[in-house]
C-alpha cells in the first residue's frame, strides 16, 4: 500500500510539472478555427486508484486545480473543472465496471485493466473534462460553438498524448 | 444533530463537491468582475520563481533567434549611419548647438617645399565645405598654411613656407603678438615679427596663434623660440621660431572651418570702409 501511495504521489507531481512546463507552453492556434491546448493533468486524478476516497479525490482535484490557476492566470477556471471530473470520476467507472468487479488494488491503467477499458474510461471523463473547462472559462454559452471546436481539437491532440506516455510508463500502481 | 451528522455521513462527498465549485466560482466571479490581483496568479513568489527558471532555460534556446534580431537591429543602425553622413548637407544646422571651430579632415595631394613660395594642394574642395582664407592644420602639431582658392574637390592652399604668408602668433603666457613670415630657406624655422623689444622674452618660449584672424582659433602650437635679436634702430625684436612640425613630411591635414568667420570679416570690413 505505501508503495501506492509513493507511486501516486510521484506521477501526481511528475503531471503537474509535466503540464506547466511543457504542455503550457504548446498552445497554438488551428488556422483561427480553434485553439488546441493540451490538457493533460486530469491524469493526475483519473489515474489515482479505483478505491481512492471520493473527499481525497476532491480535494487533490481542488488544490491541483488551484496550483494551475497560478501558473494560467486564471483563478479558479482549472480547479473548478478538475472538481468536476473528480466528482464525475467514480460515476463513469461504476459506469464501466466489468462483469467480475474491481480487485481492491486497482489502478486505472492499461497495464491493470484492458486497453478498452481505459479508452473508453479516459474519453469520457477527458471529454467531459475539456468541455466543462473551455465552458468555464468562456462562461458564457453564446460561444457554444467555438467552445465546442475548442474541445473536439483539444480532446483529441491531448488524448493521443496520454496514450503514447501510458505506453511509455507503463508502472504497476 | 443526529440528523446532520448522518446527512453529512450520506452526502458528504457531494457537499464537499457543492462546497468546492462554490469556492472555484466565486473565485472567478470574483476575479473577471474586479481584475484586481489576487493570491492566485503568476504573479506570487513561487509560480514566479518556477516561471523564472524556465524562462532562463528558453532565453537561452532563443539566442540565435536573438542573435539574428540584433544583428540586424545592428545592420539598420550602420545603415541609418551612413545615409545620415550623406544627408548631413541637407539638413538645417543650428547655429548654437555646433562648435565654432570645425575641423574638415584632408589629405595632402601634392605639395612643394623648395620653392621661395611653396604651395599645397589637398584633395577636398568646396564640396566638402573648404573655403577661401581657412586655416589648415597639420595632423600633429602646426599649422600648415591657409587656404587662397578652392575647386569643388581640391584645395590649393600657400603654405607658411611662402614670402606672402602671415599669420598673426603670439607667445605662451607672454603678452604681446607679432606676425610669423617665412624669409629664409630653411623650411624648419620661421621669422617672428613686430615683437615689441619692452616685451620680456626668453629661448624656448613658445609660439602660438593668437586667434586674432578668423583663420585659426587661438592656442594652435607653432614652435618654439630659438634664438631673438633686435636689430639697431629697429623697436621690435627678430625671432627665429623652430617649427614643432615638419612641413615636408606631411600627409593629412585639418581644414579649420570658423563658423563665425565671416561674420567677423564682414563686420571688420564694414569699419575699414567707413
Amino acid at each position: 500500500m505505501n508503495r501506492v501511495v509513493q507511486t501516486n504521489l510521484i506521477r501526481f507531481i511528475l503531471i503537474f510539472l509535466a503540464q506547466i512546463w511543457i504542455f503550457k507552453q504548446i498552445t497554438f492556434s488551428l488556422g483561427g478555427v480553434a485553439n488546441i491546448h493540451f490538457l493533460i493533468y486530469p491524469m493526475a486524478i483519473l489515474l489515482l486508484p479505483i478505491k481512492t476516497s471520493k473527499t481525497i479525490l476532491l480535494i487533490l482535484a481542488f488544490v491541483l486545480g488551484m496550483t494551475l490557476d497560478m501558473f494560467y492566470d486564471s483563478p479558479g477556471v482549472h480547479a473548478a473543472a478538475l472538481v468536476f471530473t473528480a466528482y464525475i470520476r467514480n460515476i463513469v467507472i461504476a459506469l464501466l465496471e466489468p462483469f467480475a468487479g474491481y480487485n481492491i488494488d486497482d489502478v486505472p491503467t492499461i497495464k491493470q485493466l484492458s486497453l478498452g477499458w481505459f479508452v473508453s474510461y479516459v474519453s469520457i471523463t477527458l471529454f467531459i473534462h475539456i468541455f466543462v473547462y473551455f465552458s468555464i472559462e468562456a462562461f458564457s454559452f453564446v460561444f457554444f460553438f467555438e467552445i465546442f471546436l475548442n474541445t473536439i481539437f483539444s480532446f483529441i491532440v491531448t488524448f493521443i498524448v496520454i496514450i503514447i506516455l501510458q505506453f511509455i510508463f507503463r508502472t504497476k500502481y | 444533530m443526529n440528523n446532520v451528522i448522518q446527512l453529512f455521513l450520506k452526502f458528504g462527498v457531494h457537499i464537499l463537491f457543492v462546497v468546492l465549485e462554490v469556492i472555484c466560482f466565486n473565485i472567478i466571479i470574483n476575479y473577471n468582475s474586479s481584475q484586481r490581483s489576487v493570491f492566485i496568479n503568476s504573479a506570487n513568489v513561487y509560480a514566479g520563481k518556477i516561471a523564472e527558471q524556465r524562462a532562463k532555460i528558453t532565453d537561452f534556446a532563443s539566442l540565435k533567434s536573438q542573435n539574428d534580431s540584433l544583428m540586424h537591429e545592428n545592420a539598420n543602425l550602420i545603415e541609418n549611419m551612413i545615409s545620415m553622413e550623406y544627408a548631413e548637407d541637407f539638413i538645417p544646422k543650428s547655429d548654437s548647438t555646433y562648435n565654432q571651430y570645425k575641423l574638415i579632415p584632408a589629405t595632402i595631394c601634392n605639395s612643394t617645399i623648395n620653392l621661395h613660395n611653396n604651395h599645397i594642394t589637398l584633395c577636398k574642395g568646396s564640396r566638402e565645405g573648404i573655403r577661401k582664407d581657412m586655416g589648415v592644420v597639420s595632423s600633429h602639431q602646426g599649422i600648415l598654411g591657409v587656404v587662397r582658392n578652392v575647386s569643388p574637390d581640391f584645395a590649393h592652399v600657400i603654405s607658411i613656407l611662402n614670402s606672402q604668408s602671415k599669420i598673426s602668433c603670439s607667445l605662451k603666457s607672454r603678452f604681446g603678438h607679432g606676425t610669423l613670415v617665412w624669409n629664409n630657406n630653411d623650411p624648419l624655422r620661421m621669422n617672428l615679427e613686430s615683437i615689441p623689444k619692452h616685451e620680456k622674452i626668453a629661448y624656448g618660449d613658445t609660439v602660438i596663434t593668437s586667434g586674432y584672424s578668423t583663420m585659426f582659433p587661438k592656442g594652435i602650437l607653432v614652435g618654439k623660440v630659438e634664438s631673438y635679436t633686435i636689430k639697431p634702430g629697429s623697436n621690435s625684436y627678430d625671432i627665429i621660431v623652430k617649427l614643432f612640425n615638419d612641413p615636408i613630411n606631411v600627409k593629412y591635414a585639418y581644414v579649420i572651418q570658423n563658423r563665425y568667420g565671416d561674420q567677423q570679416n564682414k563686420l571688420e570690413k564694414e569699419v575699414v570702409d567707413e
